[in-house]
């Protein structure tokens, strides 16, 4: 049953990331006045992508061309250890905790960066160094809010944590939870690259992961794109059920339930994809050193949350 | 009222954060005001609770004039536009958010071994935290607005922590301090105007030759 259900959160991922992003794009561009791209445009850009020639700078070597697919299957394996449609570890949940689950994310990134310094490319260069910049101050508020959530459920096992969350009242409405709930939404604008952060243009001015992909093409870009729509799609569900709205993930194990809740998660994504659309509607982009007084306020969050547990006696 | 007292303290604590963060001054006088229209609710809610006259005539004064006169003085002298904001700052935003930040770990430990022992009261380091945080947005900062504002956290968090650790201290030294205030925010402002106002006038004919 254990590896059914695996299946289904991992077909569930892959199957609605891309359009979590259309969404997104769609209710954007609706935001801002125009008509927008359909919501299925993500699935149409990953066909033609996969149906494109492949090319590849004569100066990369061979591991510029494996990168996507080692990353790529990095991230199903993510999608199979963390929370996203049941409250009960899967198969492979008890393989990492959350810091694990970061390490995995950390190693991710460093491949991508690698990967694009290898294609010599002076925009790739670029988006290496920004993204190292910010990941390198950001980075630390995320395993910040995880030590935080592991002093609080004594565990850094995520499905523990959203067990906590889901029963226990007092430590969802307590201000160490809200606390956490504002740095991991301030880093979760930071790693999915939207504004105020990071905007998608055609200029090198706002990018900073989207340079990294550059010099990809054919499948190896899809496979790129692909795996960044499941990385957002893994990070906002993380987000949901452990941290904003840990509440009706199915704690027992149940194909109904687990089947009735993948509808009601899509519904919350929604909501949060909407909160996102009219922040990328209303807010203007930062310039680059202005992104790391973000970081800062979203560090001080993250902080702040760990003043206020020993403000009130800590584990009461 | 312990649990509203940590909401309204740690509330202040972010939002002096959020004044290291700013440049333009509106928003950090928009935030004082709206920091102290919070701790007017918190001193008039301890005053119903507690049946004590004193918080809620405090309460009274500390929204009338630090919620709404203060602030609207305040922003009424900033009519021009250079002045609006401080692009050049002594400490920069990201810094000064850092260290406003342990500045709270440092109140949260001198507290702790001093303070602490008399009270018995966990969250009595939080308007410590303020007065630190006050007194290090006056340091961090050029502009004389901003410096002000600084003062009246400083203020803010006296009024906090009278009003939730000593409510039946004497009104008429709260009431006093406010008072006061008024009249050093006033003769500030007007003292600030005109020196710069006379630096301006010279500087202005300089500006000229700037390529």
């Amino acid at each position: 049953m254990l590896y059914f259900l695996s299946a289904v959160q991992l077909l569930f991922v892959i199957g609605f990331a891309p359009l979590a992003a259309g969404v997104f794009n769609t209710l954007t561009e609706k935001f801002e006045s125009k008509k927008g791209p359909s919501p299925l445009q993500p699935y149409y850009d990953l066909y033609k992508l996969f149906g494109k020639q492949s090319v590849v700078p004569k100066v990369a070597s061979s591991l510029f061309q494996i990168v996507p697919y080692i990353t790529f299957s990095m991230y199903l394996f993510l999608t199979l250890v963390l929370p996203i449609i049941t409250a009960f570890p899967l198969s492979f949940g008890p393989v990492v905790d959350f810091i694990g689950g970061g390490l995995v994310f950390g190693a991710i990134g460093t491949l991508k960066k690698i990967a694009s310094l290898d294609s010599r490319s002076n925009y790739a260069h670029l988006g290496t160094s920004r993204t190292s910049s910010i990941g390198a101050l950001s980075e630390p508020i995320v395993v910040l809010i995880f030590i935080t959530f592991g002093v609080i459920s004594h565990t850094n096992n995520p499905y523990v944590i959203n067990n906590i969350m889901q029963t226990s009242s007092h430590w969802y409405f307590s201000l160490v939870h809200w606390f956490v709930v504002f740095a991991f939404f301030m880093a979760l604008l930071v790693e999915t690259g939207k504004l105020p952060i990071e905007s998608h243009s055609s200029n090198e001015f706002g990018m900073i992961d989207q340079a990294i992909e550059m010099e990809y093409s054919g499948t190896e870009l899809a496979l790129m794109k692909w795996g960044g729509y499941i990385k957002q799609f893994i990070l906002m569900s993380v987000f949901l059920n452990v941290f904003l709205i840990p509440f009706w993930v199915p704690m027992k194990i149940e194909l109904k339930g687990v089947l009735l809740y993948a509808a009601l998660h899509l519904l919350k994504m929604l909501i949060l994809i909407l909160i996102f659309s009219v922040i990328q509607s209303t807010v203007s982009k930062y310039k680059l050193f202005k992104n790391f007084e973000y970081v800062a306020m979203a560090f001080s969050f993250a902080f702040l949350a760990i003043v206020v547990f020993y403000t009130i006696g800590g584990a009461m | 009222m312990k649990e509203l007292y940590l909401i309204v303290g740690f509330a202040q604590i972010v939002f002096v954060i959020f004044m290291q963060w700013q440049i333009y001054l509106k928003k950090i006088i928009l935030t004082f005001a709206l920091s102290s229209i919070i701790i007017a609710a918190f001193l008039f809610l301890d005053g119903i609770m507690l049946n004590s006259t004193n918080l809620l005539i405090l309460g009274t004064l500390t929204i009338t004039i630090r919620g709404f006169f203060i602030p609207r003085y305040m922003l009424k002298m900033l009519n021009l536009a250079y002045k609006e904001r401080e692009p050049r700052h002594i400490v920069p935003p990201a810094a000064s958010i850092i260290i406003s930040l342990f500045l709270v770990v440092l109140a949260y430990i001198v507290y702790h071994f001093t303070l602490y022992n008399i009270t018995y009261i966990k969250a009595g380091s939080i308007p410590i935290a303020l007065i630190l945080q006050g007194m290090f947005l006056i340091i961090s900062r050029n502009n004389a607005f901003i410096q002000l504002t600084g003062y009246m956290v400083m203020e803010n968090s006296l009024f906090l922590f009278a009003g939730y650790l000593f409510p039946e201290l004497p009104l008429i030294i709260e009431g006093g301090i406010l008072l006061d205030l008024v009249g050093v925010v006033m003769i500030s402002s007007i003292v600030i105007r005109l020196r710069e106002d006379a630096i301006s006038a010279i500087t202005e004919q300089f500006e000229k030759f700037k390529g």
